[in-house]
This record gives C-alpha cells, structure tokens and sequence, in this order.
C-alpha cells in the first residue's frame, strides 16, 4: 500500500469506482424522487411546460453530447463537475426541509431527499480528492451557480408550491443524470484509456 | 315523407396528427414518429416543428426520410441532451390545416438501446469438475460502450423449462460480456440489454430467448 511517500493512498481508479457508485446512486435517488412527485402532483397541471429553462445551474454551460464531452479537457470537466454539485448544496438542505411541509408527502419522498442531501456532500468529497489527485494538490476554482428560489417553495398558493417542488426536482434529476455521466466517460478515458 | 339531400362536401381540413414516440437507440441520435389523423379527403402535407429549452427559434425537422414514414431524425449534431425539445406536428391540406399536441422530450429519458447480439451458450466440461455453461454476448452493434457515454445493464432472466417464474439477474457489466452459470436444471434464458435511466422501457422483441437442454443433466436435479 505506502507509495513513495511512505503514505498509504487508495488508487486513483479505485477513487473513480466509488465516486461512480455514488453518482450512480444520486441519480437513482433523484429519478425515483422525481417520478413519485410527478405522479402523485402532476396530474392535469401542466408543470413541464413552465419547467423549460427554469434550472438555476443552466447558466453553468456544460458539454451538450458525447463530441462536446470528449473534447473538453479532463480537469475543465471535473471543474464543472465540482461547480454542478457545489451549486446543489444550497437548494438541497432547503429540500430536505422544505419537502416535509408538502400535505400527505409520502416518507419515500421526505427519506431520499434527505439521503440525496448527504450522499451529494459526499459525492463533493470525493471529487475535490481525485481533483487534488491529478492537479497535484491543486483545487479547482470556485465557480458555482447560486440558488434564489427559496422563497417559492414556501408560498403560501399550492399549485404554485407544488410547481416549485417540481422545478427543483426536474432540474435534480437532469443535473445528477450530468454528472454522472461525465464521471463515467472520465472513469473510461483516464484509467481505461478509452476502452471500459 | 320526403327525403332531403344535403350535400356535404367530402373536404374538410385534415384532423391533428399525434406523437406517439420518440426513441435514442445510441444516446447519439434520436427519432420521434407521429400518427396521421384523418387526411380530410385531400392530399396533406405533414410539418415537423420543434424548439430547443433556452432558444428562440423554431425549426423544421433536419430529416423526414431515415426513420421512415411519418418520421423525424435528427443526427448527432442536431441532438443534445439535458435540454428539453418541444416538438410539434402541422397537418396541411388545400382547405386547412391543423396541430398535434406538443410533446416533450429530453433526449436523456428516451434511450432504449438495441438487444445485444451474438448471444451464445457453451457447456464446459472441465475434468474432475462441475459441468457448467458459459454464457457470452456482445454489446448492440451502434451502441459506444468503450468510451462510457452510454452504459448498458443486461438483465439475464433464468427458469427451469417446466418453472412457472423467471428469476431475474441485473448484471452490472463493464468490461466482459461473459457470465457463468451453475448448471442444476434445464434452463430457458432471455437477455436484453436495458438502459439504467430509461422510464418506461418496453421489453417487447428488444431480447433473445434461448433454449438450453443438457439431458445428462438431469442427474443433478434434486
């Protein structure tokens, strides 16, 4: 185990396999939260259509397919990567608060949020540990989007409310499935050398 | 009593087309394919619209011809992801004219790879060992495992010929496409390929079933 330094350190691939699994399974969380809020509050509500471009980290421009993903630069993407999850940090403790006062929401729904909350902080952890890693101690900049929709999940009108749960659950599940794909095309290019 | 004609002319404007699918084989490219309504007794002509989440302008579908009839392709460099599409289709013949429902599409949640392929079964006879059968695959031929954009969970479905229920296996493969099976019984095995993040993915046709009969096996049965 101890490299030159004498230090005993986990391998950078076995680093990449546990922030996938992570990855993997916040996007699992996210999409089942979001699939049991839709069903259970979308019905004949029209949310989607009002959902378009309301996501508070489109601002942060990321790779839009598999070309844009390949050619940006490996330590350009983990930045990214960092400044997505720094920008949920904010929106995800209100979530797992706010998400409680929802009338009848079932205790799935209350249970990941919570779950999401911590296993993102988690997920940062590791990211700012392979970034050190491969910049060399080197952190990456703090570029972040900022939340400001606090407000509209305490309305005091439902619907609106409930469009606001919608919005931040929506824009959730994209930005996790996001990040874990780029984990995974980073996993294969930097210690598969392009051929999981 | 006197019969009154009425005549009414058979023309009228076509009815709304509907979208009924949109679907990436690859997470790559993507097709959606609309039913025509009624054509309103003339010739019609069917326009493919759809905006992108976080532009202005609406455009016309790049492609009606690769996904066949009634169809829009869009190639790799007009498909994104995490971004909503919202598409729509006009029905136009000499009298009128009339719109679909817009749909809605991330091109992420409608990903449903192709079944994988050169599915085979082997039984091995090791010597002093346990017979046993090696299962192998490849990947479906258009989808790019190797560079992980897209990610693939086969699902291996086993039951004894004369079982009633299939047990299910997901397997989480990164690099083999190879799977070993204690052999106990006589097995049916299907496989499909699936795709982690899809919602709804039909099954229909998208698996092999296979067949294994090892009589001498039947010795192991208890």
């Amino acid at each position: 185990c101890p490299n030159e330094s004498g230090t005993c350190q986990v391998p950078l691939g076995e680093l990449f396999e546990r922030a996938v699994r992570l990855s993997h399974y916040i996007h699992f969380l996210s999409s089942e939260m979001f699939n049991e809020f839709d069903e259970r509050y979308s019905q004949g509500r029209d949310f989607i259509t009002k959902a378009v471009n309301g996501c508070h980290t489109s601002s942060l421009t990321t790779p839009e397919d598999k070309e844009q993903t390949q050619q940006i630069h490996h330590g350009d993407l983990l930045n990214l990567i960092v400044g997505v999850l720094r920008s949920w940090n904010d929106p995800l403790i209100h979530l797992a608060s706010e998400v409680q006062r929802i009338k009848e929401a079932p205790a799935t729904i209350l249970w990941k949020a919570t779950e999401i909350e911590e296993q993102n902080k988690r997920l940062l952890e590791g990211m700012e540990k392979i970034i050190g890693r491969i910049h060399s101690g080197e952190t990456g900049n703090e570029v972040y989007s900022q939340w400001e929709d606090l407000p509209s999940l305490q309305l005091d009108d439902e619907d609106s409310r409930l469009f606001a749960f919608y919005k931040l659950l929506h824009c959730l599940r994209r930005d996790s499935h996001k990040i874990d794909n780029y984990l995974k095309v980073l996993r294969c290019r930097l210690i598969h050398d392009s051929n999981c | 009593s006197s019969e009154r004609f009425i005549q009414i002319p058979n023309v009228s404007p076509p009815e709304k087309p509907k979208i009924i699918k949109c679907r990436s084989p690859e997470k790559e490219t993507f097709t959606c394919w609309w039913k025509p309504g009624s054509n309103g007794g003339r010739p019609t002509n069917y326009t493919f619209l759809y905006s992108k989440e976080g532009e202005q302008q609406v455009h016309e579908c790049p492609d009606y011809r690769s996904g066949g009839p009634n169809s829009c392709y869009f190639d790799k460099k007009h498909t994104s992801f995490w971004t909503v599409y919202n598409i729509t289709v006009r029905a136009t013949n000499e009298v009128g004219s009339n719109v679909s429902d817009p749909h809605y599409v991330d091109v992420t949640y409608i990903v449903q790879p192709d079944p994988p392929v050169n599915i085979s079964l082997e039984l091995k006879k090791p010597i002093n060992r346990k017979k046993y059968l090696v299962l192998t695959w490849s990947p479906p031929p258009l989808a790019d495992v190797r560079s992980g954009w897209l990610t693939l969970e086969y699902e291996l479905q086993i039951k004894p010929e004369e079982g009633e229920e299939w047990e299910v296996r997901v397997l989480q493969v990164f690099a083999r496409w190879c799977f070993l099976i204690n052999l106990s019984c006589n097995f049916k095995f299907f496989l499909h390929a699936d795709y982690a993040y899809a919602r709804c993915v039909s099954l229909n046709n998208s698996g092999f079933l296979l067949e294994f009969r090892v009589k001498e096996m039947a010795v192991w049965i208890t």
